[in-house]
């Protein structure tokens, strides 16, 4: 079953074309990879997806049957479309735990004036986020630093809150912005560990940007080729892997000796 | 310090025998106080303890918009105004004096009006915040509170130049609150119940997401959280704050009202509150209000003699200060606390586990 889908989707910011008629498919359960060179669109894609940006007119997005081509990133979120950062962007002076349980937000089901006039409803049913939380940070392995303010972790500890607040939102989908970066090889096989864990765990559908390729090859289904925003291959990684299209984009295109000289000439 | 601590742990010891009981206690202790003050210091004392229990409400109130979602605001005290000026002017008796408005309304009924009133002008003063942010919206808000003030001071309907006089005192059958001592039991009672509701906001799902705003709004955004509608909610929290503590200003003997008391000095006293006391911190904040209205009383009269001209001091003292803070204390007296704080429950808890891995091998 297809749970994302994108169609035309297109984005430019002045006259700079970030996003160019990007069609794409994610089925369920599957990881989906994205990779293409620096400025290639990958982060401004996932812009679009969760409504950090809205998409240019023409454009076409739906997550899990539901049309959210110019929906707000906080409706788009309650749908179950979680991600991460590439700058991790967590909530520096907030302790580990409420970093998790701001990603539990929404959940919540009680009003934002509930603390004001039903405070027993709102303690009885935080007590059990925190419970449930707790569990998670255990399962992430950070729980021995919950009371610790998010910005006093290491940064392997960051990457790892940045994964476990995503997963707090308890999504249907998780998109990951370069998830190893920054990572030394050893932690980078510990945090793919972690998200196939995950996603077994939670049942979930995720699209990964990544640069380091040994991650992508190795965990993806389905890649995506981006270069200069548009979708220049798509396939298993081992079609792409051999694509010239995707070997041009990142090594540049051999040029033979005649266009060489033509070049001097002119 | 360490006996601050001990005071810490003992009301965590409280509140898990029961979370009110700490509440309880605390305004207990707080009732003799009157008394103490009349009787070894001066009945003076008691309405400078008012102000303090007016100013910690607008304090702890522009915590919750400034500490907690991370908006500056500097129209806060306009919104101050717009309390008092509106519980005033609705339970004036009509034709007062200098052609001053009045309904002839029961105190009782013009201090919610009051606090509606002033909750929809923070509706309109958070406004700027869903576009602008850190020091274009303080410009903006600074701008609308500012007008606030001249507005009143240009229309006689609302007091103008000579103030609103005569304002009516509140009462319950035939008790009248218009002595220092009755009026604190009032305002005491509505500081401390301010207190306690803006900890039940910072510790639930809306002062969460107040803080992931303040903390990183995309991110915030992307969590689910609705960043235009909780930015303005936290506007209009502070709002009933502010609204109710102008409110209970009008009607605090001696019943006088005028525009001098919200002016942008008064409100650069408010900021200087909270950053002392540490931005986000609600104890903080209280502790700022207390400790800034004793010194803003204390220094209102320090002057120096320069060339045997005299020199009212007290504005450079509080500009000074607010420096100084911003420079080396930028988490104030509440944000140094909870830091020693936290630091000596991890080394409790390294030591303890230290102690089990001992006993364990």
């Amino acid at each position: 079953m297809t749970l994302l889908e994108t169609r035309n989707l297109s984005k430019s910011f002045g006259g700079l074309q970030a996003i160019d008629d990007v069609s794409l498919t994610v089925e369920q359960n599957t990881i989906h990879g994205l990779i293409g060179p620096n400025g290639s669109g990958k982060s401004t894609f996932f812009n679009l997806l969760t409504g950090v940006y809205q998409p240019d007119e023409g454009s076409h997005i739906s997550f899990d049957g539901v049309d959210i081509t110019n929906s707000q990133a906080h409706a788009i979120a309650k749908l179950g479309l979680a991600r991460t950062f590439q700058l991790l962007r967590l909530y520096g002076e907030l302790s580990v735990l409420d970093n998790v349980m701001v990603g539990y937000h929404p959940h919540t089901r009680y009003g934002p004036l509930a603390p004001l006039f039903n405070g027993a409803e709102v303690r009885r049913q935080d007590k059990a986020v925190r419970e449930e939380m707790e569990e998670l940070l255990e399962f992430i392995g950070l729980a021995d630093h919950a009371e610790i303010p998010a910005a006093e972790l290491s940064g392997g500890q960051r990457r790892l809150l940045a994964l476990g607040r995503a997963i707090a939102m308890r999504p249907k989908m998780l998109l990951l912005d370069e998830p190893g970066a920054g990572l030394s090889p050893v932690n980078v096989d510990n945090l793919m560990a972690t998200i196939m864990t995950l996603k077994e765990r939670y049942n979930l559908t995720i699209i990964v940007v990544e640069h380091i390729l040994k991650v992508v090859m190795s965990t993806c289904d389905t890649i995506s080729v981006l270069d200069h925003g548009q979708k220049i291959s798509e396939g298993t990684p081992e079609f792409v892997k051999n694509d010239p299209a995707v070997v041009e984009a990142y090594l540049g295109r051999e040029m033979a000796d005649e266009d060489i000289r033509a070049a001097m000439d002119a | 310090m360490l006996f601050l601590s001990r005071i810490a742990d003992l009301i965590e010891w409280l509140a898990q025998r029961h979370r009110l009981l700490p509440w309880l206690i605390a305004y207990a202790l707080l009732l003799p106080l009157p008394l103490i003050l009349s009787t070894f210091f001066n009945d003076y004392l008691i309405d400078l303890a008012n102000r303090a229990c007016l100013f910690i409400m607008l304090a702890v109130g522009l915590n919750i918009v400034k500490g907690f979602c991370g908006q500056v605001t500097v129209g806060h005290i306009g919104l101050y105004a717009i309390g008092a000026v509106t519980s005033a002017v609705l339970s004036l008796e009509p034709g007062g004096f200098g052609g001053a408005l009045g309904f002839g309304l029961s105190v009782w009924v013009s201090i919610p009006i009051a606090v509606i009133v002033t909750a929809f002008a923070g509706l309109i003063v958070g406004l700027p915040s869903v576009r602008l942010e850190g020091a274009y919206l303080a410009l903006a808000t600074l701008g609308l509170g500012e007008s606030v003030r001249i507005f009143i001071a240009v229309t006689p309907a609302l007091g103008s130049s000579t103030g609103l006089m005569m304002i009516p005192a509140p009462s319950i059958g035939g008790f009248v609150f218009d002595s220092f001592t009755s009026y604190y039991y009032l305002v005491m009672t509505a500081a401390v119940v301010g207190i306690y509701f803006s900890f039940a906001i910072l510790r639930s799902a809306t002062g969460r997401a107040f803080q992931a705003i303040r903390e990183d709004t995309i991110a915030a955004s992307v969590n689910g959280i609705n960043v235009v509608k909780y930015k303005l909610l936290a506007f209009v929290l502070s709002a009933v704050y502010a609204g109710l503590a102008g409110a209970l200003f009008a009607h605090m003997p001696p019943g006088y009202l005028h525009h001098n008391n919200f002016t942008v000095i008064e409100m650069v006293t408010l900021l200087l509150m909270v950053v002392l006391g540490g931005i986000g911190n609600v104890w903080g904040g209280v502790i700022g209000a207390i400790v800034v209205t004793i010194a803003y009383d204390q220094t209102k009269d320090l002057v120096v003699y320069f060339m045997d001209r005299p020199i009212v001091i007290q504005p450079l003292v509080f500009g000074l200060s607010m420096v100084l803070l911003v420079l080396f204390m930028p988490r104030g007296i509440g944000g140094w606390f909870e830091g020693v704080r936290r630091n000596r429950r991890f080394i409790q808890r390294s030591e303890e586990k230290l102690g089990d891995a001992a006993r364990n091998s």
